[in-house]
């Protein structure tokens, strides 16, 4: 959408000092070089200078500039979700998610910040090195303790930051040191300059290093802390005795921060290593609070950390988070305080309870206002990271149980949640486990959602089987899962075409609905029977019953449910011809979707918009819904929505009295959907050829069709929008701007090219020496975008004569 | 392209010999010095190498240090050679003195020597040659 932020960088939590000519040079660099991978050691700067650069950048990539913080995430698989999540991209049915992704970015000039790559560094190449051979616009940013390794990877080595020579102190690290002590009030004078500089070359200028020291300055001076550090070096506790000097600095500098920490903050630290991302206090309360420590000591130690830098968080203190160097180290401290399995455990546990909340809050509590149920969904969202981790823990464990109920407790996980196939994944890699001591009744809730993913993924039929396994076992009391198990049905057996068999589901599960007073499913139900009622031709009984429908969808309050049955009365009233309503109905949705951020029904929602308003005649109105539609489609990465988008593109076209750009942009939208797999002739194009035959006659159409099909989706709709016709590429820069760009005495050596003449030759004819030559003719290449002097000869023979 | 292919059967480019690698016996000509070094110019240019600049080159002596040479200083650099076979340390100090951030090799003392330097950028020779991915376009 054009007026979304163009990035996702993070606010700077302090100021950036020096590296001023390494920033211009790596901005120069991403625009020539499609991956660039910054190397170094941790706690070197590697995320502070990519983040720095790729701020720079977001005027010069259109498509954005987008931060995946690959820290976050444990298996390799993840990757892939990660970045889709970032770019806000959803799964297509049947479409590994990495060609969805793809597609998304192909055409589209953006940069991609992979950050922390080291730990899925395998992985991390292969999708890198997949996405810039299909997506030639692409720049991939990288930051990594190792290099990728593929093909066009330019490994750019972070160096520390500048030392103080003798001649002067003035130097990055120093300044570095000086704004960070200034930011926890020390106020150094000249005094102590020699004690800094001494530091400042004992930490090698390694910047982590010298935030960790400058924290620590309002108890000790920089001449104490420099002894200290001295004794340190020798005494490396941690491994890397071996490893290479930066690494054994850096080690040395986060181990004395460290043991300098009172016994309470040193335990809230390495517990605080189990999230995954940024965490609030309450999570850190709830996770990290057991003996030794008290929950409500945890704020005044959270607040210890931060102020020794150990621990970053927001302006408002509402978002804390570890720098991966330190999250690292803290991890490891766990480890050996024997405390990470416990540690993990609690954190599943933690994020079971809450999802719980959550889910309950959102879904089946009764009469909550929509703003507390929307808040618990927002909750819940927000700690998808977290959720992942603790389901890897517990397949790591074993402990399938909790597993199982982590994921039918997280809407984050479902298709309602916009995450349409996720749930599959998780549900199957834990049922895969050994699940001996699982409840059986754990399971076949597990399998409910289950099935709900395989629905939305279009595998129909084993859908089907699971829902009925899961009704079957689920116990008599459940009886949320048991309605959603009944609605789910309903919709696949419509889906299928077997309305009589789906009948009997929605009755059933609204009457348990209705018995027990939950009021979501009820909507469902009803929304359910009122599709039943629409496939077999009542459209009365199916208006009542969507009507009846939004009622209790309004009673439950949450949009995503409002929003479904408001389309369901649209479609009924579709049905009868009546399209002012259908418009009406449709156009109510909108707002719920938007402000649940249900981009997926969004863009379906607009695009019905469109349709029906081009039947209506409301021409401008359909192409700002079909404009809007093809807009998220495309950014979410849907093609099966882009190709909804032209099919209601061809009906504007058509009723706008324009039969051939109709036919144009219903030949890409086949050619698209056959691209995606999906072979499905409709009655509708039929009737257009049909229609186009008679007024174009046989061979105009056929012709327009062929025509359409090799259209790119994105000019055929942008043939019809705005009428405009795809253009011939546009010519080359136009050769004056060129020429123009060139010295006297450069054109004077691109005319002696065009004569063979070597860089000696053409020394000798204009007495000079070949050095010199040579260095006009990397100008030369370098202004006019040339790799070879024989292009340089090419162009100039083809220029009017006075360059030659 | 097809132009290109003419123009340079028209206009042949000089023959002339200007090295022989002792060891391989292949032989360097004018016309190829200057366009791999030409194109080797481009890539310095490209990963960032200003006027002024110190670029480290350790090469075996032979026609890619001749190209190397040349590229170095057509992009207006600064050309700081290091002789392949000097000890660890004394490669360290060298590339320490040098404050380069870009170094042109491909020989292992260097490049391991390096690794805890300011060198920024290391380049093989097969870095420097071929079409640079992506042509600036005026």
């Amino acid at each position: 959408m054009p007026d979304s932020p163009r990035h996702n960088l993070p606010v700077e939590p302090n100021r950036f000092i020096g590296r001023e000519r390494d920033l211009d040079d790596l901005r120069d660099l991403i625009g020539e070089t499609r991956v660039v991978t910054l190397c170094g050691v941790g706690g070197i700067g590697k995320t502070r200078l990519a983040l720095r650069v790729a701020a720079g950048l977001v005027p010069s990539f259109p498509g954005g500039v987008w931060l995946v913080e690959l820290a976050r995430i444990g298996r390799p698989e993840l990757v892939d979700h990660e970045i889709a999540q970032v770019l806000g991209v959803s799964e297509e049915p049947g479409t590994p998610l990495l060609d969805t992704v793809t597609a998304r970015l192909r055409g589209q000039r953006c940069l991609l910040l992979l950050d922390n790559c080291e730990h899925l560094i395998d992985r991390s190449a292969h999708v890198v090195s997949a996405l810039v051979s299909a997506c030639p616009s692409l720049r991939v940013l990288a930051t990594s303790r190792e290099p990728l390794r593929i093909a066009g990877e330019l490994v750019w080595r972070v160096p520390p930051l500048d030392l103080p020579d003798d001649a002067s102190a003035d130097a990055e690290s120093v300044r570095l040191f000086l704004d960070r002590a200034a930011a926890v009030g020390t106020r150094l004078g000249p005094e102590s300059l020699p004690d800094v500089v001494r530091l400042c070359r004992a930490l090698d200028g390694l910047p982590l290093a010298l935030e960790l020291a400058a924290a620590r300055t309002s108890l000790l001076s920089p001449g104490r802390i420099a002894g200290r550090l001295d004794d340190r070096f020798l005494l490396l506790t941690t491994g890397g005795r071996t490893a290479p000097a930066r690494q054994r600095t850096l080690l040395a500098a986060v181990e004395w921060s460290y043991d300098l920490l009172s016994p309470g903050e040193q335990v809230l630290l390495r517990r605080l290593s189990v999230f995954a991302g940024d965490f609030d206090l309450e999570l850190a309360e709830r996770v990290c609070a057991a003996p030794p420590i008290a929950a409500g000591e945890i704020l005044d130690l959270l607040g210890g950390l931060v102020d020794k830098s150990l621990v970053l968080c927001d302006e408002t203190r509402a978002r804390y988070w570890l720098l991966e160097t330190i999250k690292r180290y803290a991890l490891e401290r766990l480890d050996r305080a024997g405390e990470r399995g416990a540690l993990r455990e609690r954190h599943l546990r933690v994020l079971c309870d809450l999802l719980g909340h959550h889910f309950a809050v959102e879904l089946t509590a009764p009469r909550e206002p929509w703003e507390r149920r929307l808040a618990a969904a927002r909750a819940s969202r927000r700690l998808m990271d977290d959720q992942r981790a603790a389901l890897d823990w517990a397949a790591e464990s074993g402990n399938v149980a909790l597993g199982l109920r982590l994921c039918r407790t997280s809407t984050g996980l479902l298709p309602l949640g916009g995450n349409v196939t996720e749930i599959v994944g998780w549900v199957e890699r834990l049922l895969a486990l050994d699940t001996g001591d699982v409840p059986a009744e754990e399971i076949a809730h597990s399998l409910a959602y289950l099935a709900y993913g395989l629905e939305a993924r279009d595998e129909l039929s084993r859908s089907l089987e699971l829902a009925r396994r899961s009704l079957a076992g689920l116990a008599p009391d459940e009886v949320f899962p048991r309605c959603v198990m009944h609605s789910l049905i309903v919709v696949v057996l419509l889906r299928m075409g077997r309305a009589d068999e789906a009948l009997h589901h929605a009755e059933e599960g609204l009457a348990l609905a209705t018995a027990s007073g939950d009021t979501w499913n009820q909507a469902a139900g009803l929304a359910g029977l009122s599709a039943v009622a629409l496939t077999r031709g009542r459209l009365r009984e199916a208006q009542r019953l969507g009507e009846e429908a939004l009622a209790r969808a309004r009673e439950h309050g949450h949009r995503w449910i409002m929003a479904r049955t408001a389309v369901q009365l649209g479609c009924v009233a579709e049905a009868r011809g009546d399209l002012v309503t259908a418009k009406e109905q449709y156009e109510q949705a909108v707002p719920w979707l938007r402000e649940l951020g249900g981009d997926l029904e969004l863009a379906r929602c607009l695009a019905r918009i469109g349709r029906v308003a081009a039947l209506l005649h409301e021409f401008g109105v359909a192409r700002e819904r079909l404009a809007a539609s093809l807009d998220l489609s495309r950014a979410t990465g849907q093609r099966q929505g882009v190709a909804r988008c032209l099919v209601g593109l061809s009906v504007l076209a058509e009723c706008e009295g324009d039969i051939e750009g109709a036919v144009l942009a219903a030949a890409a939208a086949a050619a698209l959907r056959e691209a995606i797999g999906q072979h499905f002739a409709t009655l509708r194009i039929e009737e257009l050829l049909g229609r186009a035959r008679t007024k174009l006659g046989e061979g105009r159409t056929a012709a327009l069709w062929s025509r359409g099909r090799t259209m790119s989706p994105d000019d055929a709709a942008r043939h019809v929008l705005d009428g405009e016709r795809p253009a011939p590429r546009a010519p080359a820069a136009a050769e004056p701007v060129r020429r123009s760009l060139l010295t006297a005495r450069e054109l004077e050596i691109a005319g002696l090219l065009t004569r063979g003449l070597s860089n000696r030759a053409i020394a000798e004819e204009l007495v000079i020496s070949p050095a010199t030559v040579a260095r006009h003719i990397a100008n030369i290449m370098e202004k006019l975008g040339y790799t070879s002097r024989a292009q340089i000869a090419v162009w100039a023979a083809e220029q009017p004569r006075s360059v030659t | 392209m097809c132009a290109q292919v003419a123009l340079l059967t028209v206009f042949p480019m000089d023959e002339r010999i200007v090295m022989v690698d002792s060891g391989t016996g292949l032989k360097l000509t004018e016309e190829q010095l200057d366009e791999r070094s030409a194109v080797a110019a481009i890539h310095l240019r490209h990963a960032g190498v200003r006027p002024g600049d110190t670029v480290l080159i350790c090469l075996p002596v032979g026609p890619d240090l001749l190209v190397a040479t040349d590229a170095v200083i057509a992009a207006g650099g600064v050309v700081w050679p290091l002789p392949a076979h000097l000890d660890a340390p004394v490669l360290r100090d060298r590339i320490q003195e040098s404050g380069a951030r870009v170094m042109i090799s491909n020989v292992r003392e260097a490049l391991d020597a390096a690794e805890e330097s300011r060198v920024r950028i290391v380049l093989s020779m097969a870095d420097l040659s071929g079409e640079p991915a992506a042509p600036r376009r005026p």
